[in-house]
């Protein structure tokens, strides 16, 4: 592999995801956002999550997994009970892992 | 209703201080420990797929974009080119642009140097700590670069584990790490869903999100999926 072809991606993702990131800083500096616009963006957080949600959750590693075979799913539903009951990040995370591991075992989908 | 139906963004506080930036290392400490295991499986996946240990550890400092960093590995490995990477990349992390826009109204008071130095760390888990937060009240722009700062640190850090050690690591997913992520994702997804709204919102963000993965890449549907489900929002709860 071409140390070339490695580093355009590298440096290319970089300036791209600076871009994305920056854009909106440095026109919203200049413009007001119309109401209607920000009604919209106070939804975007709880939507961004979902979509990450779902597509972890039932497409892990890039294959469907269906809901009885699928220790993702049913750990991802604990996860946010953990964190709903005890607003813990990291508790809820360390919890969603070992809720992961003992659905792997008990479903007995995927090597241990 | 007690709480205003739209809400405009009610700027972050002018606190400048270390006790701030403090804070925000103490509320972003979760995705720093969260991260390190989902960065040492980068840094195993990329030295597997052939990158050197410079690589590796430059492309998390520079990129710092986990989904997008795992599909470009994903890619190099199926070797895919260069440009159907950064295009494929770019879509997926469309999404940086709506963080950008929804975290810009809080710090609008902040000089723009300064803005621009805290759109470097925008991640999906740092923005939804920071939106929390903002959200709250008492943020301040100290306070979102403290939350970035010590999630970049733990990217940098778990990276630098599994490049080094690639061969100690084994297979990542052998220690459920392939969760990680997902936990994470979830628990921000309950932080983030704070009224009813917001539930109902996210009720249809999932049902359009599984439609939309049955029909698009994974890196348009989640754009889409954002997009669609917050106008929803916006339109219905006016």
């Amino acid at each position: 592999m071409s140390p070339v072809y490695v580093w355009t991606i590298i440096l290319g993702m970089a300036v791209t995801n600076y871009v994305l990131r920056a854009a909106p800083f440095l026109v919203l500096s200049r413009v007001e956002l119309p109401t209607w616009a920000q009604r919209w963006l106070d939804f975007v957080p709880v939507s961004v999550m979902s979509a990450l949600v779902v597509s972890e959750v039932l497409r892990p590693g890039g294959a469907w997994l269906l809901p009885w075979e699928n220790p993702y799913l049913w750990a991802s539903m604990g996860t946010g009970l953990v964190y709903w009951r005890w607003r813990s990040l990291i508790g809820s995370t360390l919890a969603g892992i070992a809720m992961f591991i003992a659905l792997r075992c008990l479903l007995g989908v995927l090597p241990i | 209703m007690a709480r205003m139906l739209v809400s405009p963004a009610s700027p972050a506080t002018r606190d400048r201080s270390l006790a701030g930036f403090a804070r925000g290392v103490k509320l972003g400490t979760p995705v720093l420990l969260g991260y390190i295991p989902i960065a040492i499986a980068f840094g195993v996946l990329a030295r597997t797929a052939g990158l050197t240990v410079f690589q590796t550890v430059a492309c998390s400092m520079l990129v710092f974009a986990g989904s997008g960093q795992f599909i470009a590995i994903a890619m190099i490995g199926a070797g895919a080119s260069a440009p159907s990477i950064l295009v494929t990349t770019a879509v997926l992390n469309l999404r940086h642009i709506l963080f950008g826009a929804t975290l810009q109204p809080y710090l609008s008071h902040v000089p723009l140097r300064e803005q621009a130095l805290i759109a470097t760390g925008i991640t999906d888990e740092s923005f939804a700590v920071n939106v929390t937060d903002l959200r709250g009240g008492s943020a301040s722009a100290s306070s979102v670069a403290g939350v970035e700062f010590v999630s970049w640190s733990g990217w940098q850090i778990g990276t630098i584990i599994g490049a080094v050690a690639t061969g100690f690591v084994g297979d990542p997913s052998r220690w459920g790490l392939g969760f990680a992520m997902a936990a994470m994702f979830t628990a921000l997804l309950v932080a983030t869903a704070e009224d009813r709204r917001h539930v109902i919102v996210a009720v249809v963000a999932c049902c359009l999100a599984a439609a939309f993965m049955l029909v698009l890449p994974s890196q348009w549907s989640i754009v889409a999926t954002a997009v669609i489900a917050a106008g929803v929002g916006a339109a219905v709860f006016r």
